[in-house]
């Protein structure tokens, strides 16, 4: 279980990266690497040489995320301006700009199954189901308010939703809010389950274990990478490492490690039967916002890979054996 | 220790030697246990001993680790001396590392109180309450604490935070220092302090302590963002002054400092943000450089440097929205950002050339929105909507909201008001604008916003003053551009505010045309004409690069600034250039078309200068009534400048006469009707002279009228003066208080040739220092004055001194002009012309006192300086025969020849070289070289003047050294000269027949001396001088010939003197007083001899007089009826000696005293 540095690209990006996924591959070809950046641009890369297939522009301000259909056809960007672009991975014609209020988009996250669109809704204190088939808003899943605060305290009674995830099999769906709480819904039902404790500070990255639905990871600005049991609402472990922000947490297709990217520009590797960092890459020099393991799947891939993005305006690859 | 051990056993109750034996093991490391033991029983033996517990604690902390009984024992030992600080140290060192932290203040506390010296308890209590925020508390222990610890920097620090926070700045700013001085890097107090000075407002030093502690600490995050920020204040206090290059270079570091910190920790929120600010700041304040740019203008360098100049802006302005986009990244919930980047957003478009309209929802609006879905109860947020959208229902409702949730707020009322303005609702508008002005005066856009609506009241005072008070409080080149506009409109544009503030607009929008043009104007308008030409030419580059198309219409206007800015800089030829460009546009209006004729003369093409004026005189039946007269004036005044008088009067007289109904033709046709001899416009000029009503355009024309007099009656060469001084004597009746008049007058009657005109112009002209600099009119009146003043030696000379002058013109209470001419001098130093005056002026007065030496000097130096400066030849030929004059009358005849030679070649008509070549005669024969002498003799001979001055004293040159070449010429030559001035030629036939009489007397030829000076004196019209004159060589002649006759002339000649003259004439009475003696009326010589004394002031009488008053002196001894007389009051001997003190070589003064030191006694005798 280790990281090995394959390729990285300087200057990917004209600014900032913050934002990067894997497109599943598709019968035609194999996964590619989408990042987002502050240049206003979402670029698509092929592995393992890093050779830039495409530069999407159209975003008015900088892109915050990204996310990509399980079927690696379409993939979506969103920007701080709160549109999201919906687009054809390999033609990039758009197919869908879903507007939102400006603040109100944040993470992105297609279900499992590829149905809805999950949309970190920010400072509506929700999360934005979108069909993706129609593109329309489906359902809105809202973060309850905290009974104790004053309702004339207008700042601190919403909570700011940063993050999403979607369990693997697509039944529950976890939102990370500025307040360091996490919020766990049905989606079948469309109801609010329960709010995980753990962190003091911003959630910023969520994600379910691939292997074990109950399991959700998620780091946080306190700098902490904390397990939780999502269903029986206890925080199951909390691994420290980081010397500041944890800005992305993402897990091993096999379900054994997870990589974390974070404000001290490094990327840590967890074994997460250890519970502790195996390995800690410092290839960046700038901090860390997304880290993203690839996808299994594809013809004659067999090999894992881990990208991570920086502010340094790079682009890394590794081999993750 | 041995010793100590047989003591402590010898005596084991002694409590000291337990202790002492104690404190030998303990110290020399020896068995600490057994120490222990010692201290125990000491302790047992002597509870009182603070040490011995104070050793046990240590021994049970250190030791055995035992806390709570150490604490226990060092408890005791502090309640026994509280001021021992060891031990209060190691006991709250113990409870801090317990983190007991009650019990440590308790102990703190109790020793506090019980001892003021326990100077350790103090200072812990006063950090422990700093820590638990107790400030007011805390400055109370820390005070203390630092009265025993006074060198204390950690101290002080804590004394400065707790001010600090107490909000005591001064007092946290001095505590700080404090703890600096002691102890230099102590980062958190220069931090803190230069925070205090930002927040207090004092930037400069806030950096400065901020670069101190840079230095001690380069990646300190606080210390960078404090700079950064510090800086970015800073720079914001610049722009609000002004300046924006200062502030763009503080910018500059300030980034630096940012980005360096953002470096350091480049996760957070607040440092992207201020970064955001800074570049925003920087995009907002970047001055435009090319302003300040010498080099020579182009169309492309000037594109190149807008372009550059926007690509700086707009690359700032890129890198803030990137920044905030950072910053909201890292804290999405932080409502402001989304505002800081819809402002970036919306400076960004604004920079960027393409219009996006693609997306329906604006960004800025839409992150405007952003703020207020976060927070909704921020009234600033909605004002940031309400500027920041398109729609104007959604503006007015974001302000109104805005409103609901703070009433007063100004910002929200004024930007309504905006609103209203653009909707046409100006009553709405007016309110609102007067609501915020009244909630917030320091505002500047409802200043602005009700100078638009007084501007279109056309209240233009109002809203100039309204626009000012604006552009004052915050320098948007907008503001400035409308406060220059309002300054055109109230044609005060030259005013130095008006220009700072459009060289500033320049600087901020140097690709609006408009904000050039009208740079261009107040560069005009403050006669900068070259600089105006470029900034039309840059108005117009800009024009082209400029998108907005609106403005495009006013190209025509620009380009008739362009070329009237270029024929006011005589670059005529460009300005034919832009003219016929204009021409091929079809651009060409009345004004241009003016110019286009003015400079096509200038430039020497006069046919098409004159096919333009068709042009202009056919589109005159087009024009409004106002522009119709200056149309007419100028096509009359080209028509007279190109193709002569006659062709104008001619085309005059085609004109319909409804073409002249105004007062400024009437002048144009006056003017040409004065120099028309025939008179061919008479009846135009009266028909529009009843045009002619203020009361100025009367005087002016008053003016005109007397020039046109003097035109026209005029002979020849000569003017007609009679006639245009009566016409001004007339005018001046009805204007007394015209100066123009009187100034005009003055100098006609300087000009004419009657010397006594020379005394009337003196009295016509009211001098007045402070209006001196005044040019209007011909001559001003120190001129005329000065003019005077050198014809006549008693006008401006109220006290003559050593002459006695003759002239009848009195004047003595008039301004003395030396020293006015001085005044003058002082005021303007530059003024050659009044320097010139003053030389003159001064050559007088030296001559007047005999040339002193100090009084010549002043002269030359002053020649110097006006030669080296004057371009005038007559001025220059004067200036130097003055300083041959002075050369002369010091001796130095070398210079004076050389000066005189000098004055000679210059390039002036003979007449005058005349002079220059008499001024060497004179020089030659002060040096006796009689060969040259006759050589420049012959020359005046050849070269002839109109001065009657000038031959006279040929005349006397030529008979005092027997020149006489051709003495008929000169003869014949001076009675022409003066028979040309018929006014005056008995005048000068006097002063002829006077210098003939005197040239008989220097032959010794009394009898033909007499005769000349009878003519004289019948022609002279009683010249007292002259009839002196006659009166004194009858007397020599009486004396000669023993002729009463002769006494009975000269009684006439010199009682008529004295009768004619003003002041008494000494000589006159004495002489008088002689002829009277001799024809033996000896009571008229006694009045006489008494009237002499008189005459002379005391300082110059002559030993003459005393011997005289003598004489007088001795016929009054012994008649008590003449006691009173002036003779008596001095013995007879003393009058002689007085006579022998002023003039002791004359041997009859001595030879008449020993007859009067004898004469006493004989005169006691008989008494006796």
């Amino acid at each position: 279980m280790k990281l090995a540095g394959l390729k990285s690209i300087e200057n990917a990006h004209e600014d900032s990266v913050w934002a990067a996924t894997w497109v599943p591959a598709t019968e035609d070809r194999s996964a590619l690497l989408l990042t987002g950046s502050l240049d206003e641009t979402v670029k698509l890369w092929r592995p393992d040489e890093l050779d830039l297939v495409r530069s999407n522009t159209g975003h008015s301000l900088g892109v915050a995320a990204v996310a990509a259909h399980p079927s690696g056809i379409i993939a979506a960007s969103s920007s701080l301006d709160s549109f999201v672009r919906v687009f054809d991975v390999d033609t990039n014609a758009t197919i869908a700009v879903l507007e939102a209020p400006p603040s109100e988009v944040w993470g992105l996250q297609f279900e499992p199954k590829g149905t809805l669109l999950a949309v970190a809704g920010g400072s509506s204190a929700s999360v934005k189901l979108w069909d993706t088939a129609s593109w329309r808003l489906v359902s809105t899943l809202s973060v309850p308010r905290p009974e104790a605060s004053k309702p004339s305290d207008k700042t601190s009674s919403k909570k700011f939703v940063l993050s999403v995830a979607w369990s693997p099999n697509g039944k529950r769906l976890a939102c990370g809010s500025m307040d360091g709480t996490i919020c766990i819904f049905d989606v079948d039902r469309s109801k609010f389950l329960h709010q995980l404790e753990g962190h003091n500070m911003p959630v910023r990255s969520l994600v379910f274990s691939p292997v074990d639905p109950r399991v959700l990871y998620s780091g946080s600005d306190d700098g902490h990478v904390n397990m939780h049991d999502a269903e029986g609402k206890t925080l199951v472990g909390s691994m420290s490492g980081h010397t500041s922000w944890v800005l992305s947490v993402d897990a091993s297709p096999d379900g054994g490690a997870i990589a974390t990217g974070s404000s001290d520009r490094t990327v840590k590797l967890w074994d997460l039967k250890m519970r502790a960092a195996i390995q800690t890459m410092s290839n960046h020099n700038d901090q860390v916002w997304s880290v993203a393991f690839r996808p299994p799947g594809g013809t004659g891939v067999r090999a894992g890979r881990l990208a991570s993005v920086s502010d340094d305006k790079s682009v890394s690859l590794y081999d993750y054996s | 220790m041995e010793q100590l051990e047989k003591s402590v056993e010898a005596n084991p109750e002694d409590p000291s030697l337990q202790f002492d034996l104690g404190l030998y093991l303990w110290n020399n490391g020896g068995d600490s246990e057994k120490a222990a033991e010692h201290f125990v029983l000491s302790a047992k033996l002597n509870p009182n001993n603070a040490v011995a517990f104070k050793y046990l604690g240590h021994y049970y902390s250190r030791v055995t680790l035992d806390f709570n009984r150490a604490a226990k024992c060092y408890q005791r030992a502090v309640l026994l001396n509280p001021n021992d600080s060891d031990t209060g140290e190691a006991l709250c060192d113990l409870f801090d590392s317990q983190g007991k932290e009650i019990l440590e203040i308790a102990v703190c506390r109790d020793a506090s109180e019980k001892s003021p010296k326990a100077f350790w308890a103090f200072c812990r209590l006063g950090y422990l309450q700093v820590h638990q925020k107790k400030w007011s508390e805390a400055v109370q222990s820390l005070q203390h604490a630092i009265r025993g610890y006074p060198t204390n920097a950690d101290l002080w620090e804590a004394l400065g935070l707790a001010y600090q926070r107490l909000g005591m700045f001064t007092a946290a700013i001095k505590a700080y220092g404090r703890a600096i001085e002691l102890e230099e890097t102590k980062i958190f107090a220069l931090v803190e302090s230069a925070n205090i000075f930002l927040m207090l407002g004092s930037f400069r030093k806030g950096v400065e302590l901020f670069e101190q502690a840079l230095e001690i600490s380069p990646q300190n995050i606080s210390v960078l963002y404090g700079l950064a920020s510090g800086l970015l204040s800073w720079s914001k206090e610049c722009i609000n002054l002004g300046a924006f290059g200062w502030a763009a270079s503080l910018l500059e570091d300030a980034r630096k400092a940012a980005k360096a910190s953002s470096e350091l920790a480049s996760n957070m929120s607040s440092i992207w943000k201020l970064l955001g600010d800074i570049q925003l700041t920087y995009a907002r304040c970047y001055p435009w450089p090319g302003g300040t740019e010498n080099s020579e203008f182009t169309v492309k360098t000037f594109n190149d440097s807008i372009i550059s100049w926007r690509s700086i802006c707009y690359s700032a302005a890129l890198l803030a929205k990137a920044s905030y986009q950072r910053a909201l990244h890292l804290a999405p919930w932080q409502a402001n950002l989304y505002t800081d980047i819809a402002i970036t957003c919306d400076l960004v478009s604004s920079l960027s050339d393409d219009s996006e309209t693609s997306s329906s929802w604006k960004l800025p609006e839409k992150m405007a929105l952003g703020a207020l879905l976060l927070e909704c109860e921020n009234s600033e947020f909605w004002v940031a909507l309400g500027c920041m959208s398109d729609n104007s229902a959604l503006k007015l409702h974001a302000l109104i909201r805005a409103l609901h949730l703070d009433v007063s707020l100004a910002v929200a009322w004024a930007f309504m008001g905006q609103i209203f303005r653009e909707s046409g609702e100006m009553k709405l508008a007016k309110q609102a604008f007067d609501c915020a002005r009244s909630i917030d005066p320091t505002l500047a856009l409802p200043w602005a916003g009700s100078a638009d609506t007084y501007a279109r009241e056309s209240i233009s005072d109002e809203a100039f003053e309204s626009c000012l008070r604006a552009a004052m409080i915050s320098p948007l080149a907008e503001l400035q551009v409308g406060l220059a506009w309002l300054a055109l409109v109230q044609e005060n544009i030259s005013s130095p505010q008006i220009f700072a503030c459009i060289e500033q607009a320049v600087q901020r929008t140097p690709d609006y045309p408009e904000s050039h043009n009208l740079h261009g104007l107040v560069c005009e308008a403050r006669h900068n004409y070259h600089t105006a030409i470029t900034s039309y030419r840059r108005a117009l580059a800009a024009m082209s690069v400029y998108s907005d198309n609106s403005v495009k219409s006013h190209a025509g206007k620009i380009y008739i600034n362009l070329v009237r800015s270029l024929s006011k800089a005589e670059r005529f030829e460009e300005s034919v250039m832009e003219c016929a460009n204009l021409k091929s546009k079809g651009l060409l209006d009345v004004g241009s078309l003016q110019i286009y004729a003015f400079s096509l003369w200038k430039i020497g093409e006069n046919d098409s200068a004159l096919s333009v004026i068709r042009d202009l005189a056919g589109r005159i039946s087009t024009m409004e009534k106002t522009s119709i007269a200056f149309s007419i004036s100028f096509i009359c005044r080209m028509l007279y400048c190109i193709s002569g008088i006659d062709s104008a009067i001619t085309s005059i007289q085609k004109m319909p006469k409804d073409f002249f109904q105004s007062s400024k033709i009437s002048f144009i046709i006056s003017a040409i009707h004065a120099l028309d001899q025939s008179d061919r416009l008479q009846s135009i000029v009266a028909s529009t002279r009843s045009y002619i009503t203020s009361q100025e355009d009367v005087v002016a024309m008053h003016y005109l009228i007397a020039l046109t007099k003097l035109l026209k009656n005029g002979e020849g060469d000569s003017l007609g003066f009679e006639k245009g001084i009566a016409h001004l004597r007339k005018a001046l009746h009805m204007y007394p208080h015209c100066n123009l008049l009187r100034n005009l007058l003055g100098y006609i009657l300087l000009a004419g040739e009657g010397t006594k005109d020379a005394c009337t112009a003196s009295r016509c002209c009211i001098i007045d220092v402070s209006e001196c600099a005044n040019k209007e009119g011909l001559k001003s009146a120190l001129e005329v004055l000065g003019g005077a003043s050198v014809s006549c030696n008693v006008i401006g000379n109220t006290a003559p001194r050593f002459s006695f002058p003759t002239c009848h013109c009195q004047s003595l209470n008039a301004p003395v002009v030396v020293a006015e001419l001085q005044r003058f001098l002082h005021q303007e130093p530059w003024n050659n012309d009044v320097r010139y005056m003053l030389i003159l002026n001064l050559l007088q007065k030296a001559r007047e006192q005999r040339f002193p030496r100090q009084l010549c000097r002043a002269i030359e130096n002053l020649i110097c300086v006006s030669l080296s400066e004057t371009e005038d030849e007559y001025e220059k030929f004067q200036l130097l025969l003055c300083a041959s004059e002075i050369s002369l009358q010091k001796g130095n005849i070398e210079d004076s020849i050389a000066h005189a030679r000098n004055a000679s070649s210059l390039s002036l008509p003979r007449s005058n070289l005349f002079l220059g070549h008499l001024q060497l005669c004179r020089a030659y024969a002060a040096k006796g070289s009689i060969d040259h002498m006759q050589e420049e003799y012959r020359t005046c001979l050849e070269l002839k003047t109109d001065s009657n001055i000038g031959w006279i004293c040929l005349k006397l040159i030529e008979s005092q050294f027997d020149l006489e070449p051709d003495a008929n010429l000169l003869e014949m030559s001076l009675k022409e000269c003066s028979s040309q001035k018929k006014n005056s030629w008995k005048e000068w036939m006097a002063v002829h027949s006077l210098a003939l009489g005197l040239v008989s007397i220097g032959r010794k030829d009394f009898f033909s001396a007499e005769e000349f000076l009878t003519q004289a004196c019948s022609l002279g019209d009683s010249d007292s001088s002259l009839l002196l004159c006659h009166g004194a060589v009858c007397m020599e002649l009486a004396r000669q010939t023993n002729d009463s006759q002769f006494l009975s002339r000269a009684v006439k000649s010199l009682t008529k003197a004295q009768a004619s003259s003003l002041i008494p004439l000494p000589i006159a009475y004495m002489l008088l007083a002689q002829a009277h003696g001799s024809l033996g009326s000896k009571e008229k010589w006694e009045k006489n001899l008494r009237l002499e004394w008189f005459c002379w002031p005391p300082e110059m009488r002559p030993a003459e007089v005393y011997f005289q008053m003598h004489l007088l002196g001795l016929q009054s001894e012994g008649r008590p009826e003449t006691a009173s007389g002036i003779e008596n009051c001095q013995s007879p001997e003393k009058w002689v000696l007085r006579a022998i003190h002023t003039n002791p070589s004359c041997s009859r003064y001595w030879n008449v005293l020993p007859k009067l030191v004898q004469h006493p006694k004989s005169r006691d005798l008989q008494i006796y």
